[in-house]
């Protein structure tokens, strides 16, 4: 029985196929300006790759910013819920994930059976979220990968006075104009970035273990920082890729479906 | 849903402020539940509260308050500013709380900037922090020296005769708002949560006994109405929230809101006033004494209490605590609430908001879908 999770998200949409608890196959794309144009081409191109058909999927779940807007979808599930059980399907001992999507972050608390306990998200600004990272690497005409891999080379990363996207951009600016090191500057981004999710992420109290989730957890200078910021160890998502957690937890949530629960 | 509550609710200068003002009758616009409308009616002067629903920006509201300072004094402004509220022949402001009293210079301030933004009639109503003896003395004075200015600027006589009068038809008001929460909080309501409050928000902008008279007929429907079944219930606590499209959001599908602890809600009508008497004491006993505003001093406990019994009565599955931005009474209070609601077993959720025009609902909605699944992930667990 093959199921499906599509999530269409504000920077990047997801479509996972699953089947007996393993991922058949799962594709990533850049979102478009409509959300069901979005779903649309990541779920075809999910299917095609894997030589099914849509009749061939018995339940799928949508979730992200579009999800409503999904019309082949059975269920609509947020993605707090869908990132929350699929971080806890990548890394079965989790209890907190904290997920860095493109405009929003949240951080979740797992109980031990992996049920959402409590969570929070951040308020409508784009300090901490992927849109952050993306905003600073077109200023520093770097790629988001380079961004964090530059961390590692940092002799002595620089301190933003804030982690606003239009204050941090301009001090960005500044800062290569007085020709400071671009490693040291791209540290100072993860390490701001870092800053402003810990925040978060405390307030909801930590539980080990922690895992991050989202396409911000492929960042290693952001996923060290926070590490250092928290005082714990964040586990590694190693069994798939970590942006794709929520579609996972789509897809997981169809398998439950399909199977006769309720979600 | 009778659409003459609904349009009463989302126009401020509705067809019924139209038609007392074609009457040659006067409207006295106040910002704070803390004001009693009885002084207005024995006066035969329309008392209207006062809000921000409508405003599109902040610009002129942003001119004379700080950047720290919640939206709702400053959409108030706003619109002020843009001579939205130039049917009122009179303003009270009260320090409800630190930005609300703010708004008593601000507004001022543009009154003398600019011709025709305040109107002549202009009344600060000092109302103390706590409930004692003492402090329904000075609620008491304030409001003589409130009847007295009303008085001398609109040349009218408010007698005890008319107060007792006012306060007897506020208070069949008040009956009938108790017969709408029953129904409110039914297993099966027969109205969801935005309609309530669009009921609610009539209730202060239409002369009182057109809105008794509506709410009656309103009340006959609902009784035949289609009832809502197999929703998350779920209650709305916190900052003042007069916009039905919030509710809407959070109800969705999936929800009903059948509760709120809201100053444009159930806190509107709670509570008689003492019909017989010294009708001015017994105004301030019950204006400052029902009333569960986090403005007011050592009443924490009280305000708790009464969350958890509309938690029982209503058979709460969740509690949104909600605040707007820079509302530090909500915003603090809010957090005491969850960490003492969610140790009795209670879901909660918080949210910050702006006043304002319901822009970026989709991180909103995100929010409320995940509380209801968690709520939903409980419920299965029990």
């Amino acid at each position: 029985m093959f199921v499906s999770g599509v999530d269409v998200g504000s920077l990047t949409s997801k479509a996972v196929i699953m089947k007996d608890d393993r991922i058949v196959k799962s594709v990533i794309i850049k979102s478009k300006a409509r959300p069901w144009e979005s779903a649309d081409e990541v779920m075809d191109m999910a299917l095609a790759r894997a030589g099914l058909d849509r009749k061939d999927i018995k339940n799928c779940v949508g979730t992200g910013y579009g999800r409503d807007k999904i019309s082949f979808i059975d269920e609509a599930v947020s993605e707090i819920a869908c990132h929350g059980r699929g971080a806890r399907w990548l890394v079965p001992s989790v209890r907190t994930v904290i997920d860095i999507g493109g405009q929003d972050c949240k951080a979740i608390r797992l109980d031990a059976k992996g049920d959402m306990m409590k969570f929070i998200t951040n308020d409508k600004c784009a300090s901490g979220t992927g849109r952050f990272l993306e905003v600073m690497a077109k200023v520093m005409n770097l790629d988001l990968d380079e961004l964090g891999e530059m961390s590692a080379r940092s002799k002595q990363p620089v301190t933003f006075a804030s982690a606003c996207t239009v204050w941090a951009q301009a001090d960005v600016i500044q800062q290569l104009n007085d020709k400071v090191p671009i490693e040291d500057i791209a540290a100072g981004v993860n390490n701001a970035m870092a800053s402003r999710m810990a925040i978060l992420a405390n307030s909801i109290g930590l539980e080990n273990d922690v895992c991050m989730t989202g396409g911000v957890a492929k960042n290693n200078g952001v996923v060290n920082a926070l590490e250092k910021h928290l005082g714990i160890r964040i586990k590694r998502i190693r069994r798939e890729d970590p942006q794709i957690a929520g579609a996972i937890g789509a897809a997981l949530f169809a398998m439950e479906k399909a199977s006769g629960g309720v979600i | 849903m009778i659409k003459e509550l609904l349009d009463a609710s989302t126009v401020l200068n509705n067809k019924h402020v139209i038609q007392w003002k074609k009457n040659g009758k006067k409207v006295v616009g106040y910002t704070c539940s803390y004001v009693p409308d009885e002084v207005f009616h024995a006066a035969g002067i329309l008392p209207f509260r006062i809000r921000g629903f409508g405003a599109a920006d902040t610009t002129i509201g942003d001119t004379y308050f700080g950047p720290f300072v919640c939206s709702l004094p400053k959409c108030m402004l706003q619109l002020a500013g843009e001579g939205k509220f130039n049917f009122l022949d009179g303003v009270i402001i009260t320090p409800g709380c630190d930005s609300m009293r703010r708004l008593d210079e601000c507004w001022r301030k543009a009154g003398s900037d600019v011709d025709g933004v305040i109107p002549s009639f202009f009344f600060h109503y000092g109302v103390p922090h706590k409930y004692s003896d003492y402090t329904i003395k000075w609620l008491t004075e304030e409001t003589h020296r409130l009847i007295a200015a009303v008085e001398e600027h609109f040349k009218v006589k408010i007698t005890d005769e008319n107060l007792h009068r006012s306060i007897k038809l506020y208070n069949q008001s008040r009956m009938l708002l108790d017969r709408f929460e029953a129904m409110r909080t039914l297993d099966a309501p027969p109205f969801n949560g935005e309609d309530a409050l669009a009921v609610i928000l009539a209730g202060t902008t239409m002369p009182r006994e057109e809105y008794n008279s509506l709410l009656e007929k309103f009340l006959s429907e609902a009784e035949n109405s289609p009832v809502i079944k197999n929703r998350v219930r779920l209650m709305l606590v916190g900052s003042a929230n007069d916009d039905a499209g919030l509710v809407r959001v959070m109800e969705g599908e999936k929800a009903v809101v059948v509760a709120d602890n809201l100053c444009f809600g159930s806190r509107f009508y709670t509570d008689q006033v003492e019909e017989s008497g010294d009708p001015v004491s017994a105004l301030s006993k019950r204006y400052l004494g029902h009333n569960d505003c986090p403005r007011m001093y050592g009443d924490y406990k009280r305000r708790l209490d009464i969350l958890v019994q509309k938690v029982e009565k209503a058979k709460i599955d969740g509690v949104i605590l909600q605040n707007i931005r820079f509302c530090d009474l909500h915003g603090s209070e809010n957090g005491l609430f969850e960490r003492d609601l969610e140790a009795m077993g209670i879901p909660c959720m918080r949210l910050e908001r702006e006043y304002g025009p319901l822009v970026e609902t989709g991180r909103m909605k995100m929010r409320v879908d995940a509380f209801i699944e968690r709520i939903h992930q409980k419920k299965a667990i029990a």
